[in-house]
């Protein structure tokens, strides 16, 4: 144990016999181990701590670029009464609960069958990680060209194989191209994440499974989706704090029309289009709100969901 | 080691702390209003006569009379600090670049230009120009901004007063576009040069309107000849009447594929250019500016008579969705050109004129092989009231090289950089001086490039038009910014059936009133 006292000049129980340096201080144990510590607080601090705090000041505020004037809970009321704010919410739940299904089923299906041995296995798994690689935003732009009505390829493709052009950003079926785009680039990540659970498997017990002939969706929904099921948890938790916050499928491709507002665009064309940065404080006030309480949720779930696999 | 550790944290506590010390500051936004007063110059200009008088009198053919402004012209610049704007990403910068190093070899003032994509320029500088950074001397504008950032911005005559000659400064002024020009003022005073235009047109398949079984079909289904039209009805019965499936004949021999009526830019990117196009042509406006006798605007009016106009606009443009291919409700408009230069449809109902010699271009790549008569034309929208497009460069109060500033925005409006502009870069310049020269009706040049000399020279000495720019809301107001990007998302909404028409200009409306009241000095009412 040290100890520091100026008066009795002794540090790291040695007695200096003067008073010690501010090096010698700054050095002993006692402090030194918050010395490493206070260079990441202060990170935290001036990129997290600080905008968040800012954002919540913000919220109180009818504020914009040049100034601001305290408005108290009025842009939190406006927000209850605005119905620009309820469609992008209601939208932003079918979406995240849409694509979390798909990449889990998608995902599922595909580290099912990549937990086997094949010729050309680990290229086709590079393949299927590539869409995880690149940009959210150059993807969604390319997906914008290639599903065009008149000039995108994959209407001309279908259209040379008789089955004729879609319309893929019909105001009825937008939101769900975003969807289809969003699960494209990310079934990956849970598959990948499946995959990782599906080695893990203890042989074992599947072998006694075997053993007392249980047959493979016997042993699928008995045996391995149990044992999957924390690492599901897992994807879910993060892949819904994720989608709650979804973007760039919009930058590229609609920027909010045809029914495809979510939170996060108004969030963006409040604070950062029309520089209503109090209200758009409050928006993404919500928003991390909503994500805060919803993972929480799902937090709860996946300690049990971990206990229960022990 | 230890000591040596704690030094490196000290190091890092003082750059974390310098990063509070940025977050932390208060944006100076008033610090460019002192140091150089926007209204100050601004009234100053309006009220020296020697400031207007010269650019309304002195026309281009007065002006050729001068010297022409050239980069010799440049006289020593004192301070030699680097240069900072920032421009679009596109090709037209990459042609623009090497004149921006003469300027450079010529004065030794260094220029770094920050190259990004179109819409998120104005976000971009606008939060620099607010907070009074400084970052950029050299500020980029779109016509409707340059009301809302006149204020960060100084008045370039009286940099030419400072720095060089304000009757000079004012005759080269004067060789640009006069409709151009009336969006680079605010109260008179001349806040931005502009570099590039982009007035909207209507482009048509000229073979295919000319064609004699299309003229003779179209005469008896409809009961008048068939021409480019000019008025809305027209355009709706043109839209219908070529809107074939495959199969089906153009020109007497069967289509290959569907042809759209007409291809229309809906999508929440550029979509309130093209509702202002047609609602401009109808004689309307999203307000009415009301202005004084000195000229200055005192109040916005959201009339009962524009709204009516602006529903009908919608209307009208909804109708002619059903002839268009559903790929216009998230079309942009390097769609639209995609789809005309394709064959895929006849009419663009409205289109940047800048895009018509890269139309003509694809036009002649997809469309000519098989059917060599393909040919484009560029008309004026539907009542004559095209978006007045350009973008211009100012000079931020904020900077701290005025001097250098002001001579890069005299050069990059040049007769030399806008014939480089035109030539090399494919744009359509500002300057009458660039528009005259013959080379533009050579057998070579004549289409498309004759064609848009002509169609834009029919669009500057229109004077309707001017007196309806110099009114519109966008070139007078303060809030247009916001106001232009609110109409993009909200316009969108009603084109595609999301909104009605009415729900949609009721939604117009209403956010035009908060956006206003919020970031406007002029008051904004609703008619009683």
């Amino acid at each position: 144990m040290s100890t520091t006292k100026n008066d009795d000049v002794t540090i790291n129980n040695v007695d200096l016999g003067r008073k010690p340096s501010v090096w010698e201080v700054l050095s002993s144990e006692k402090y030194f181990k918050w010395m490493l510590i206070i260079p990441l607080l202060l990170v935290l601090l001036v990129f997290m701590i600080y905008p968040l705090i800012y954002s919540i000041f913000n919220s109180f505020f009818d504020a914009d670029l040049s100034g601001r004037v305290a408005v108290g809970l009025k842009n939190y009321k406006d927000m209850l009464r605005d119905t620009d704010f309820w469609i992008p919410l209601r939208r932003t739940a079918v979406v995240t609960v849409v694509c979390i299904v798909s990449e889990i089923l998608i995902g599922l299906g595909i580290a099912t069958l990549w937990n086997r041995n094949f010729k050309g296995e680990n290229v086709i798994r590079g393949l299927i990680l590539l869409p995880l690689l690149v940009a959210p935003l150059i993807l969604s732009i390319v997906w914008n060209f290639l599903l065009e009505y008149d000039i995108g390829f994959i209407n001309q493709f279908l259209a040379a194989i008789g089955i004729g052009r879609v319309k893929w950003w019909a105001p009825s079926g937008a939101l769900f191209t975003i969807c289809g785009i969003t699960v494209w680039q990310w079934f990956p990540f849970s598959a990948s994440v499946l995959l990782a659970g599906l080695k893990s498997l203890p042989k074992d017990t599947f072998e006694a499974a075997q053993v007392d002939g249980a047959k493979g969706w016997q042993v699928f929904r008995k045996l391995t989706l149990p044992m999957l099921t924390p690492l599901i948890m897992i994807i879910v938790l993060l892949r819904t704090m994720w989608l709650i916050r979804l973007f760039d499928p919009l930058y590229g491709t609609t920027r909010g029309a045809v029914n495809t507002e979510l939170l996060d665009w108004m969030v963006y064309r409040t604070s950062f289009v029309y520089f209503d940065v109090g209200y758009g404080s409050t928006l993404a006030i919500m928003s991390l709100y909503l994500t805060i309480i919803i993972a929480a949720l799902m937090y709860r779930q996946l300690i049990k969901a971990l206990d229960a696999s022990k | 080691m230890k000591r040596f550790l704690i030094l490196l944290l000290v190091v890092a506590i003082a750059i974390t702390f310098s990063f509070v010390g940025c977050a932390a500051e208060e944006p100076a936004a008033e610090e460019p209003a002192e140091e150089a007063p926007a209204e100050e110059p601004a009234e100053e200009a309006a009220e020296e006569p020697a400031a207007e008088e010269p650019a309304e009198e002195a026309p281009a053919e007065e002006a050729a009379e001068g010297e022409v402004f050239s980069l010799e012209d440049i006289p020593e610049i004192e301070n030699k600090s680097t240069l900072n704007t920032i421009v679009e990403t596109g090709s037209i910068f990459d042609e623009t670049l090497p004149y921006i190093e003469k300027f450079t070899e010529k004065t030794g003032v260094e220029v770094n230009i920050e190259r990004i994509a179109t819409p998120v320029v104005y976000s971009k500088e606008n939060v620099e120009l607010v907070a009074g950074t400084g970052v950029y001397d050299v500020v980029y504008v779109e016509t409707a901004w340059t009301d809302e950032w006149a204020k960060y911005m100084v008045p370039l005559a009286d940099l030419a007063a400072e720095y060089g000659s304000v009757e000079e400064f004012e005759m080269d002024a004067a060789y640009h576009s006069p409709v151009i020009m009336e969006t680079c003022k605010t109260d008179g005073a001349i806040m931005t040069l502009p570099f590039y235009s982009y007035h909207t047109g209507m482009f048509l398949r000229d073979d295919i309107y000319e064609d004699p079984t299309e003229q003779a079909n179209f005469l008896e289904e409809y009961g008048y000849e068939l021409a480019p039209p000019v008025n809305n009805e027209q355009l709706t019965d043109q839209a219908e009447f070529f809107t074939r499936s495959a199969g089906e004949e153009l020109k007497g021999v069967p289509l290959e594929k569907d042809m759209n009526g007409i291809t229309m830019q809906a999508s929440a990117y550029q979509a309130n250019d093209e509702f202002s196009t047609y609602l401009w042509g109808n004689g309307g406006d999203y307000v009415d500016v009301i202005k004084d006798d000195s000229g200055a605007v005192t109040e916005y009016v959201i009339t009962k008579e524009n709204t009516d106009l602006m529903v009908q606009t919608m209307e009208e443009y909804v109708g002619r969705v059903q002839y268009a291919s559903p790929g216009v409700l998230t079309a942009n408009f390097d769609f639209v050109i995609a789809a005309v230069s394709q064959g895929d449809t006849p009419i663009v109902g409205m289109m940047y004129g800048n895009c018509f010699a890269w139309a003509v271009d694809e036009l002649n790549q997809n469309v000519v092989p098989n059917d060599p008569d393909a040919r484009l034309g560029i008309y004026p929208p539907i009542g004559k009231g095209p978006y007045t497009g350009a973008w211009s460069f100012g000079v931020a109060a904020a900077s701290d090289n005025q001097e250098a500033a002001y001579w890069l925005v005299r050069y990059l409006a040049s007769l030399e950089a806008q014939t480089a502009v035109m030539k090399e870069a494919g744009q359509l310049a500002t300057r009458s001086d660039v528009l005259d020269d013959p080379i533009w009706y050579t057998e070579e040049n004549q289409y498309p490039l004759g064609m848009l000399v002509d169609y834009l020279n029919d669009i500057w000495n229109n004077q309707d038009y001017i007196d309806t720019i110099a009114n519109a809301y966008y070139f007078n107001s303060e809030s247009a910014g916001k106001v232009t990007e609110m109409h993009m998302n909200t316009l969108s909404k009603g084109f595609s059936g999301e909104l009605s028409p009415e729900a949609c200009i009721e939604s117009v409306n209403r956010q035009m009133l908060d956006l206003v009241e919020r970031h406007d000095s002029i008051p904004i009412r609703v008619e009683e």
